[in-house]
């Protein structure tokens, strides 16, 4: 390794402001030639804010950046591989890590010179392991040998060995082997003296990965530590900011009703054959990492996302061919997490988006809608929901997301619904509207509504729910209620950690 | 711009504005109503120019009629076009409606109404058809109405042999041109009473009825409607079955019109119908396909042309005039919407800069040390 004069980047108070949100508060960071500096924390706690700051994409409001160890001849770069790797699925890796680069018009209607590509295609990619076949689209490439496609396009125009490479979330689509085959290459690139950044919330990657962890928390520092200094139980501590023994649990002050939803085996997509019992006035919530089959179940349950149930009964009657419209004729709601695209009519007032599930009892005695009871319908749902600005004749697109979901709520919850499942209930929702929401959830479930929250946030399910499954790979890893229901359980079950602490290196072995 | 989308126009900004005395300068702002007054611009020159052909009442009249079947070819467009499907066949479809109701009545020697609604029947027919081809066979409607729009071709080339078919039944022609007399020798035509009926049935379903609110919603976002309950699939096949027969509709009165099956008079009307469909849905809605904006549009299309006839133009000149008035009315209301929207970012980065500041202030009084130098 060369000599250092000093980090190869330094970050100092950095801080980004959101309208009614700090999403980085005074960060700073240092990354040293040949050191891995592993930056975890929850959905929101600013990783991603960070990441895009240092990549441009935004701008900061207040801190600096500087590269210490930057010469003339030796220019310290960035390089970032984003999360989604942007890779053209059609086309192959010659042509993804951009070797026929344009070279002038003539260049461009010239024939390529195809040997030569391929020979330097092949070499940027051999310094990361196995080499493979360069000529078919990416698209029918291992995950991980597109991660490495992913690696080798960072690092164009890599010069010398003491750069920065920023990986955001690089593991999210990889099985186990193949997150070894992007670690080696990672390291390997440390062991030549780059600094690397590497961005997750999979804590036990970061344990493995990392020599040195930052750990974010609602935008703030809390921890900067070697490696070898951090054991699993406390990261987690420092991710949740709970400790172990002093931790909020779930519910027990709800009383419930009859079974409503009742599952037995659903099969789908990753969903290996999940039981799901819910009672009315009941929230059950469904945690995982992702990949775990969280995501589809409520889709799933509602119909949207074609899936099998070996039984699947609704307030008691059996519910085998399901359909969004069907649903809704049962007394089920669903509210999706992406709401722009799913939960809503973007183009639509925020009146046409609350009364689009059921319009039945709004029209008049010639098939028509009745309007002023439509206006004043949306009129007591926008101030019930304290909907900001209160005008129900604004299109929806032109509300804040917090004010979004509140109408993606009341046009839930105005007909009191008996199923209610939530998809990430608050993301991207400022404090205020959450608070808001979750206020809505506990009123749905005192009204007799069966509840399912799905969410990525530990935080939001202890606040939330009576009781808690986690799926680990399609299938129930646990369920937690009570004094069990912590954030600290959660995560550890998530990633299937709690073993680990039990049985002594047997990790994968629990069903 | 995606091709089944309506024309964005300037009004969803000011969708937000507080209803009262502003209200009434909305509705007749020049962005919502541009039609009109392009039609008033045109109606004083011609006035001006040509007072004796362009302002005798027999013009309008006639206009009045002629238009209707263009009228009816349009809203067979909008139908499933505000479902997101894009009929291309439409000119095909009115071509084998007047074929098949002229084949009807000379090889089969069926009575005309019989005729008329065998016609109508087939034109359900076709629709159901290609709504079946779109939505389970997942063909992008683009394609699957232009494959459908050739086989119909074939089909009235087929039933025509590329002639003419003489001979209709009798009183087959009063069907489009007898009417209510007014006095005179003027009469409201059949086809102006059949068009205007067909358009308040579709302007009371489209914006009166939880049906249109389905429809609209399957049109602007089709996955989050179907998670609204609504059927999208079936509100497709619907919308075609529908177009279908409106355009079976347009395909008689035509033919009952020239009283005869001419094989060319159909696909002609394809561009007209989509041109009227697109300038329609920047009148009235503020982007939305709409029902009254496509027939104000047919008409004020028709009397510029017909004014420019008036003065001698040739036959190229309605062509010409209908791609420059929907050309001219479609970036009109882009370019009023792009000048609103860097306006808004305007706003919004001058709003950063104020943020920024505030931010600053507030850091040098909770701590004056660590104050960013401003």
């Amino acid at each position: 390794m060369t000599v250092t004069t000093g980090p190869l980047l330094r970050v100092t108070g950095m801080i980004k402001e959101f309208p009614g949100l700090r999403a980085l508060d005074d960060v700073s960071l240092e990354v040293d030639a040949g050191e891995i500096v592993a930056v975890v924390g929850h959905n929101g706690s600013g990783k991603s804010t960070l990441v895009k700051i240092l990549a441009g994409v935004y701008a900061k409001d207040a801190g600096e950046i500087e590269f210490p160890a930057s010469t003339p001849d030796e220019e310290t770069q960035l390089h970032i591989i984003h999360q989604d790797l942007g890779l053209a699925m059609q086309l192959n890796a010659i042509e993804n890590l951009g070797i026929p680069k344009y070279k002038g018009f003539a260049a461009s209607l010239s024939p390529s010179p195809v040997k030569r590509e391929m020979a330097e295609a092949r070499q940027l990619i051999s310094r990361f392991g196995e080499p493979f076949d360069v000529t078919v689209p990416v698209g029918e490439l291992a995950p991980a040998q597109r991660s490495i496609i992913g690696i080798a396009r960072a690092l164009d125009g890599w010069q010398h060995p003491r750069n920065i490479l920023i990986l955001d979330e690089p593991t999210e689509a990889l099985h186990a082997s193949e997150v070894r085959v992007l670690f080696d290459a990672v390291k390997k690139l440390a062991a030549e003296g780059a600094g690397i950044i590497f961005i997750s919330h999979r804590l036990d990657e970061v344990l493995e990965l990392a020599d040195r962890i930052v750990v974010l928390r609602d935008g703030k520092k809390v921890a900067d530590e070697p490696r070898a200094g951090i054991e699993h139980e406390h990261l987690v501590e420092l991710v949740t900011g709970v400790h172990a023994g002093e931790a909020e649990t779930g519910r027990t002050d709800r009383t419930h009703g009859e079974v409503v939803l009742d599952i037995e085996g659903l099969w789908g997509e990753v969903l290996d054959g999940i039981d799901l019992t819910v009672h009315a006035g009941e929230v059950v919530g469904v945690a995982g990492v992702l990949g775990s089959g969280r995501e589809a179940l409520p889709a799933m349950v509602f119909g949207s996302i074609l899936a099998a149930a070996d039984e699947f009964t609704v307030s008691g009657d059996s519910y085998v061919k399901r359909s969004p419209a069907a649903s809704i004729k049962r007394g089920m709601a669903f509210v999706p997490g992406d709401r722009g695209r799913y939960g809503a009519i973007r183009d639509f007032t925020a009146r046409e988006n609350m009364t689009l599930p059921e319009m039945q009892s709004l029209t008049n005695a010639v098939f028509g809608l009745n309007v002023r009871k439509e206006k004043e319908l949306a009129r007591e749902l926008v101030a019930k929901y304290d909907v900001r600005p209160p005008r129900p004749e604004q299109l929806f697109k032109q509300f804040s997301g917090g004010n979004q979901q509140k109408i993606v709520f009341s046009k839930w919850l105005r007909n009191d619904p008996s199923v209610l499942l939530l998809e990430e209930p608050t993301q991207g929702v400022d404090i205020g509207a959450k608070q808001a929401l979750y206020d809505a959830i506990d009123d749905a479930a005192a009204r007799g509504a069966a509840v399912v929250v799905c969410s990525s946030e530990a935080k939001e399910l202890v606040r939330l729910c009576d009781r808690v499954l986690v799926l680990r790979d399609g299938r129930v890893a646990a369920e937690l209620s009570g004094e069990e229901l912590t954030e600290t359980r959660l995560v550890l079950e998530g990633y299937g950690l709690a073993d680990e602490n039990e049985f002594v290196g047997g990790s994968e072995e629990q069903q | 711009m995606k091709k089944t989308e309506a024309i964005p126009t300037a009004t969803e900004g000011t969708k937000t504005a507080p209803t009262g005395g502003g209200s009434w300068r909305r509705i007749l702002s020049f962005r919502n109503i541009s039609a009109i007054y392009i039609f008033v611009v045109i109606f004083a020159l011609f006035a001006i120019i040509t007072p004796k052909t362009f302002l005798a009442p027999g013009t309008w009249v006639l206009l009045l009629d002629e238009q209707t079947i263009t009228v009816l070819a349009a809203l067979a467009v909008l139908i499933p076009l505000n479902v997101a499907v894009f009929n291309l066949a439409i000119g095909a479809e009115v071509g084998f409606a007047v074929i098949l109701v002229a084949v009807l009545q000379v090889q089969l020697q069926l009575p005309w109404p019989l005729a008329v609604l065998f016609a109508l029947a087939a034109g359900a027919l076709i629709g159901t058809i290609s709504g079946l081809i779109i939505t389970k066979l997942r063909i992008d409607s683009f394609i699957a109405t232009l494959g459908m729009s050739s086989l119909l071709t074939a089909g009235l080339v087929l039933m025509s042999g590329q002639r003419q078919i003489l001979g209709l039944g009798d009183g087959f022609r009063d069907f489009a041109t007898g009417g209510i007399p007014l006095g005179g020798t003027f009469k409201i035509t059949w086809p102006v009473i059949i068009m205007l009926a067909v358009a308040f049935v579709l302007w009371y379903v489209m914006e009166k009825t939880p049906l249109g609110r389905r429809m609209y919603a399957a049109g602007f976002n089709p996955d989050g409607a179907r998670l609204s309950g609504v059927n999208v699939s079936r509100l497709q096949i619907g919308s075609l079955v529908a177009g279908g027969m409106v355009a079976a509709l347009a395909g008689t009165l035509l033919a009952s019109r020239i009283n005869a099956g001419d094989p060319t008079v159909g696909p002609n009307l394809l561009l007209p119908a989509l041109t009227a469909v697109f300038l329609g849905s920047t009148q009235f809605k503020g982007g939305r396909f709409n029902v009254w904006g496509t027939v104000v549009s047919v008409y004020v299309l028709a009397v510029g042309v017909k004014g420019l006839q008036l003065l001698g133009a040739t036959d190229w000149v309605e062509n010409a005039f209908n791609g420059l008035a929907l050309l001219g009315a479609v970036a009109l209301s882009r370019w009023e919407r792009t000048s609103k929207r860097s306006a808004a970012i305007k706003r919004a980065t001058t709003f950063g800069r104020k943020a920024r500041a505030e931010l600053a202030e507030q850091q040098a009084a909770d701590d004056p040390d660590r104050a960013p130098k401003a």
